[in-house]
């Protein structure tokens, strides 16, 4: 009789489950939790260590993690719905109804995906403010703080963008209205008005460029610095707490 | 012969700082064409947009101190005692589509209005409505050419 333990495929399995987790399912001392959570690569964004500060809620009110979120999901409803959107001027009104109506779900991938835009616009402009009022945008964070800026400009152009997909009234005549105003701009405001339109009026052009920018520019954009934000949050030694703000011990650095 | 002596003159730059610059040169150049060749892809070159030159029917058609509007075209044909003139229906403002009124036109969307000539009476617009050529084509129909402008007021008699 063959011994249950050697068999090929118990080793085989062991062997697969050793690969997933390295260090014990639930590893119970402070270094076997700090391993587990370092060679994850989605748990490796976290510090091994956190101030005390940073763990309560009504610090953060964990903006920045919602907003996150919001982006994720904003990523898989948006991939979802390109299945059935289409960008063109004779389809686009129909599609987005269609999703509306006739899909399964559909109305519930397109109202998450547009309530859920709304809601990081709203989240990510909630989240400067929390990291102004609390004067995370100081040194060492000035850097991150920029980054952040750019991560609003980056929301906002793709909130802009989106909101032409559906290729309705006040979509047209939204982005008709937006493309002027930056048609204001000095010297520079004509070209840029026909680079996002791709001609002089809003049509089948715009309704490309809008699409491309929406689906793929803007989000890899934004995913790179996103990447960046992260990582700056780790580099500048975690999320601002109020030791940071004590005067430097005399003679050293802090 | 006498050996001339020859004394190198010490360099201004020594080799490797000038291929270092010529290096970084040489990519920062490749980069700066690289934009351009980019931004001059994306530059529309070809108008896929409305023709601009259209037709409006003949001129027989149109009665002494009307005002129709050609809603898909944005423009729109008046016939006083003067002749034919088109105006363009685009705001200046923010480019939304205005309506003809009692005093002439107004925009639904921040309130410019206009006098029946296009001349700014209220609002927010910065010029007045734009005002296009208007011709009789070969086959006797009206044509309007939307990339020509002509100042306000100037009449074509058919």
């Amino acid at each position: 009789m063959e011994n249950p333990e050697s068999s090929p495929l118990k080793a085989f399995g062991r062997n697969v489950y050793r690969s997933f987790f390295r260090y014990g399912r639930l590893p119970q001392d402070a270094e076997g939790q700090s391993y587990a959570v370092f060679n994850n690569l989605f748990l490796h964004i976290h510090p091994v260590k956190v101030s005390r500060h940073s763990l309560r809620f009504s610090y953060t009110l964990g903006l920045g993690v919602i907003a996150t979120a919001l982006f994720l999901v904003l990523t898989f409803t948006g991939i979802w719905l390109m299945f059935y959107y289409f960008p063109s001027a004779t389809e686009a009104y129909g599609r987005m109804l269609d999703l509306r109506s006739a899909v399964d779900f559909g109305f519930v991938l397109r109202n998450v995906h547009k309530w859920g835009a709304e809601l990081m616009v709203l989240v990510v402009i909630l989240h400067m403010a929390r990291v102004f009022f609390t004067g995370a945008y100081k040194p060492p964070r000035e850097f991150n703080w920029l980054i952040g800026i750019l991560l609003l400009l980056l929301t906002l152009g793709l909130s802009f963008t989106g909101y032409l997909l559906p290729w309705d009234q006040l979509a047209f005549w939204a982005i008709t209205v937006g493309t002027s105003i930056a048609g204001y701009a000095p010297v520079l405001g004509q070209p840029m008005r026909r680079f996002l339109l791709g001609g002089d009026v809003v049509g089948q052009e715009a309704l490309v460029r809008f699409y491309v920018l929406h689906v793929v520019i803007l989000p890899g954009l934004l995913s790179i610095f996103l990447a960046v934000h992260f990582w700056r949050i780790r580099k500048d030694g975690g999320l601002s707490h109020p030791d940071d703000n004590d005067p430097p011990a005399k003679g050293g650095a802090r | 012969m006498k050996k001339k002596n020859v004394r190198m003159q010490q360099p201004q730059m020594d080799r490797r700082t000038f291929l270092t610059a010529l290096g970084f040169g040489g990519v920062g150049l490749s980069a700066v064409i690289a934009a351009v060749g980019n931004l001059l892809y994306l530059k529309p070159a070809v108008d896929y947009g409305p023709p601009s030159v259209i037709r409006a029917g003949r001129p027989e058609e149109y009665k002494e101190g009307v005002k129709e509007m050609l809603e898909e075209q944005r423009v729109v044909v008046v016939r006083d005692k003067k002749g034919f003139a088109a105006i363009s229906v685009t705001c200046t403002h923010l480019g939304c589509t205005v309506r003809t009124s009692d005093a002439g036109f107004e925009c639904p969307c921040h309130g410019s209005q206009y006098d029946n000539d296009g001349y700014v009476t209220g609002g927010p617009a910065p010029r007045p409505l734009d005002w296009y050529q208007v011709s009789v084509a070969p086959n006797g129909e009206l044509e309007i050419d939307k990339s020509v402008k002509v100042a306000p007021g100037t009449y074509f008699k058919a």
